[in-house]
């Protein structure tokens, strides 16, 4: 029973099949529901509520409601509604782009490490580990304090500390995928190594992967709240971390200048989380047959 | 008729004051203050180490040979009277008597000499002393100052933490007394309090020395400073009584919530010396701001109303110039560039600097200093919008690097907050020297502002014993800078003594924690 699974599995669902699998999952569209919803409003929303979140229009530390905006203003009274509208954009491209950033290190490490096997394997996962260890905001820290605080180095950072799972995930799947059959008619067949690597393996090793992607991309969106907690962000860009670092001292007396942004990343990382989790049920056969 | 009408009024007063449950308390022996410091000292001798954080364990360790009453008047301290003469060339200190060190060897005139050495040698602020050339001991208890020109900045230099008497069989052993290992455990001083323990990053332990040379002094019997750096966790230990005192808190919204507390004490009294201002630095020799032009027309967009309302809620005051608005020698009467955003625009118009079509005519850097002037240049950034000037904040990783990237001119604009130090001569002359600008030192003149006139003004002034003509060369020079504009002054930062009820005598006077509490007690 358990040699066969693993014989059917390597062959690619159709996308179909996925597709149900995923859509029949209610907290999955919830989340997709409201990811879709944010990103929506971080590209399209300053159309609609065109106030720069940089000017200054009120009273500063005005609460939620008064004079008309809807979630009040911050230290300088600028709006905290445009803010947190501009800064899902931000929010979410550092997010997206931190967990590509890892990804394409991770699954790059990951590969070559599983495929080749021997002192390959053994520096790239010495490496992997090493990177495991490391204490991940003092390392994201240092990076940023080195480069300065810009979308890019955050990004950057963020990428380069978190890849080590995806290393781990990808090596340990190409590890069993690479003595299955199809592989071995592969190579018998003329393909070169790298052929084997990117066309045949990595199709098959995708599921969960892209599980772990997605479940990295909220973790980035909280690691850049947390960098900015720490006074590291890029002042001349709103993200919704750079609007809970800057009211950060403000804390005790104007709560919802920090509270505000607060939610937001919790209702985003949340959505993503049950996308993450939808998209493991519907990638993985061996869930969905429980 | 007259005496008669006090002592009436003085009765009355007592009346009333006993009567509403107000009793004045004579200053009691005894009891523990604790207090926090808002930063780790980097060692406690402030003969070689500058800074408010070294400066309050610094001043309770180690005597000066005067101290400043609350009016700017020096009062005996280590020296029980001093002789100027020579026209100000010759400074005589008649020491103490009875003065001993915490190890119980006597002070002489000999640890004066050492130490003023060694504090000309070593500490940062280079114009304190430049002019003493010697310093001569006929006695044990004479020491005399031989000066190369009149310098009416040294008795500010004598106080405060500025020359520590430190003793020259402890510190005179030979080795460097910037790394000294005593400079931070069993420190000998020779103030009203000894160290018990440093333990950094946590807390100062100092207890009361009792052969301290003025009787029944200091009234506590110990102090501890508690080293917290989160001005939250600050605010609430304040709250909930885990800590009595806290000077230089500078939170505006943590000021105003702790005004409210009926247990606490918060005032802006007693950093007058300290003057601490908040400025906006200019690169007068390289990029846009080089134009005069350029800096005005900034100026007059900063609105100094909203930091002083918006960001500073009220608690800060006004600084037109850069003295501090407490010292004598503040001159009000400048060009203060009130907010005038049309007059901005058309000085930019006509010095030749167009509009974009996107409405920007160039871009320009702001940095900042420390956290607290975030929202400074976050300010800049939508004020100077309006004009037309695209400004990027550039946050430093931390404060080394900020002052690497200034000090060595590699800026535009840069939010700042420098103190005075007194007297002109030791905090205001080194932004606007010629001769101060110095590649890679902070706080010199790193606008690399230069001007002549502006030298020549600070070099007769900084000589001047005549109060009155010192006065007049200051407004002058005020006035000049105002015009020139090598910085902009918008504020004083508004440091603030927070205390509980339970605490009698906090230090009020010019210098805040940076002067001997030996006359603060608890109460019962």
């Amino acid at each position: 029973m358990l040699e066969n699974e693993e014989i059917e599995e390597p062959t690619i669902k159709p996308v179909k099949e996925i597709f149900l699998t995923f859509f029949k999952s209610y907290s999955a569209v919830t989340g997709l529901i409201i990811l879709i919803g944010i990103a929506v409003m971080g590209f399209i929303g300053p159309l609609f509520y065109p106030t720069d979140p940089f000017d200054m229009v009120w009273m500063p530390f005005s609460p939620p409601g008064t004079d008309g905006f809807l979630l009040g203003t911050d230290y300088l009274g600028r709006d905290i509604l445009s803010q947190i509208i501009n800064g899902a954009r931000v929010s979410i491209a550092i997010g997206f782009s931190a967990a590509l950033v890892s990804c394409f290190i991770g699954v790059g490490i990951g590969s070559f490490a599983g495929f080749y096997g021997g002192w390959v394997e053994e520096t790239l996962m010495r490496l992997t580990e090493f990177f495991q260890v490391l204490p991940t905001l003092l390392f994201a820290m240092v990076i940023v304090a080195l480069f300065g605080s810009s979308v890019l180095s955050i990004t950057l950072a963020i990428g380069a500390v978190s890849w080590a799972s995806v290393a781990r995930i990808t090596r340990s799947e190409f590890l069993r995928i690479k003595e299955l059959d199809f592989v071995l008619a592969s190579r018998a067949s003329g393909s070169n190594n790298l052929a084997l690597i990117f066309r045949v393996i990595l199709p098959n090793a995708a599921a969960p992967i892209i599980v772990q992607s997605a479940l990295l991309v909220g973790a980035a969106i909280t690691f850049e709240a947390g960098l900015a907690f720490l006074g590291l962000s890029d002042p001349n860009v709103i993200s919704w971390g750079q609007v809970i670092g800057s009211n950060r001292i403000y804390i005790l007396d104007a709560t919802y200048t920090v509270t505000i942004p607060g939610i937001a990343i919790f209702i985003t990382v949340l959505a993503i989380s049950l996308v993450g989790d939808g998209l493991n049920d519907a990638l993985n056969p061996k869930l969905r047959s429980r | 008729m007259k005496k008669h009408f006090l002592k009436t009024l003085l009765l009355t007063a007592t009346l009333i004051f006993t009567s509403l449950g107000v009793s004045f308390a004579e200053p009691k022996k005894g009891g523990t203050l604790i207090a926090a410091v808002g930063n780790n000292p980097r060692h406690l001798n402030p003969a070689v180490q500058s800074g408010i954080v070294t400066g309050f364990p610094g001043a309770q360790l180690f005597a000066t040979p005067i101290r400043y009453d609350n009016n700017w008047e020096p009062q005996p301290y280590l020296a029980e009277s001093w002789d100027i003469s020579d026209g100000g060339k010759t400074v005589k200190l008649n020491l103490v008597k009875d003065a001993v060190f915490h190890d119980g060897v006597p002070i002489k005139s000999s640890d004066v000499k050492f130490s003023l050495e060694t504090i000309k040698k070593h500490h940062p602020f280079k114009t304190m002393f430049a002019p003493v050339v010697s310093v001569e001991t006929p006695d044990e208890h004479t020491a005399v100052l031989k000066l190369s020109s009149p310098h009416p900045a040294l008795m500010l230099a004598m106080s405060s933490q500025l020359m520590a008497i430190i003793p020259e069989h402890v510190y005179g052993d030979g080795q460097d007394p910037k790394t000294h290992p005593q400079n931070s455990e069993n420190v000998v001083g020779s103030g009203p309090f000894k160290l018990v323990e440093f333990k950094s990053g946590e807390h100062i332990i100092l207890e009361r020395f009792d052969d301290f040379f003025i009787d029944g002094r200091p009234y506590l019997d110990k102090m501890v400073l508690k080293i917290i750096r989160d001005p939250a966790t600050r605010t609430i230990g304040l709250e909930n009584g885990e800590i009595d005192f806290y000077a230089f808190e500078n939170v505006p919204t943590n000021i105003n919530r702790l005004k409210k507390n009926a247990n606490l004490n918060v005032t802006p009294d007693g950093y007058a010396a300290i003057g601490p201002i908040d400025w906006l630095a200019f690169n007068t020799k390289s990029g846009k701001t080089a134009d005069v032009n350029v800096r005005r027309a900034i100026a007059y967009a900063i609105d100094r109303n909203f930091i002083l309302k918006a960001i500073m809620l009220g608690v800060a005051d006004e600084a037109r110039t850069g003295i501090h608005p407490g010292s004598p020698y503040y001159e009000p009467d400048v060009e203060a560039y009130d907010i005038d955003i049309d007059k901005a625009n058309k000085i930019l118009d006509d010095a030749g600097y167009k509009k974009g079509s996107d409405g920007m005519r160039f871009g320009l850097n702001v940095d900042f200093g420390w956290p607290g002037l975030r929202p400074n240049a976050e300010y800049t950034k939508a004020a100077l919008k309006k004009i037309g000037i695209d400004v990027t904040v550039r946050q430093s990783a931390d404060f080394p690097t900020w002052a690497q990237t200034v000090s060595n001119h590699n800026f535009d604009l840069t939010w700042d907050t420098v103190f005075n130090w007194g007297d002109p001569v030791i905090g205001v002359h080194r932004t606007y020297q010629t001769s101060n600008i110095k590649k890679g030192v902070i706080w010199s003149n790193t606008q690399q502002y230069s001007n002549p006139k502006v030298d020549a003004i600070m070099e007769k002034a900084g000589v001047e014993n005549d109060m009155d003509k010192r006065k007049a060369l200051y407004s002058e020079l005020q006035k000049m800078l105002a015009n020139d504009l090598p910085v902009y002054w918008t504020n004083t930062l508004p440091y603030h003594t927070i205390y509980s009820n339970k605490v009698g005598n906090p230090p009020m006077g010019i210098w805040a924690t940076s002067s001997p509490m030996d006359m603060t007690y608890i109460k019962d």
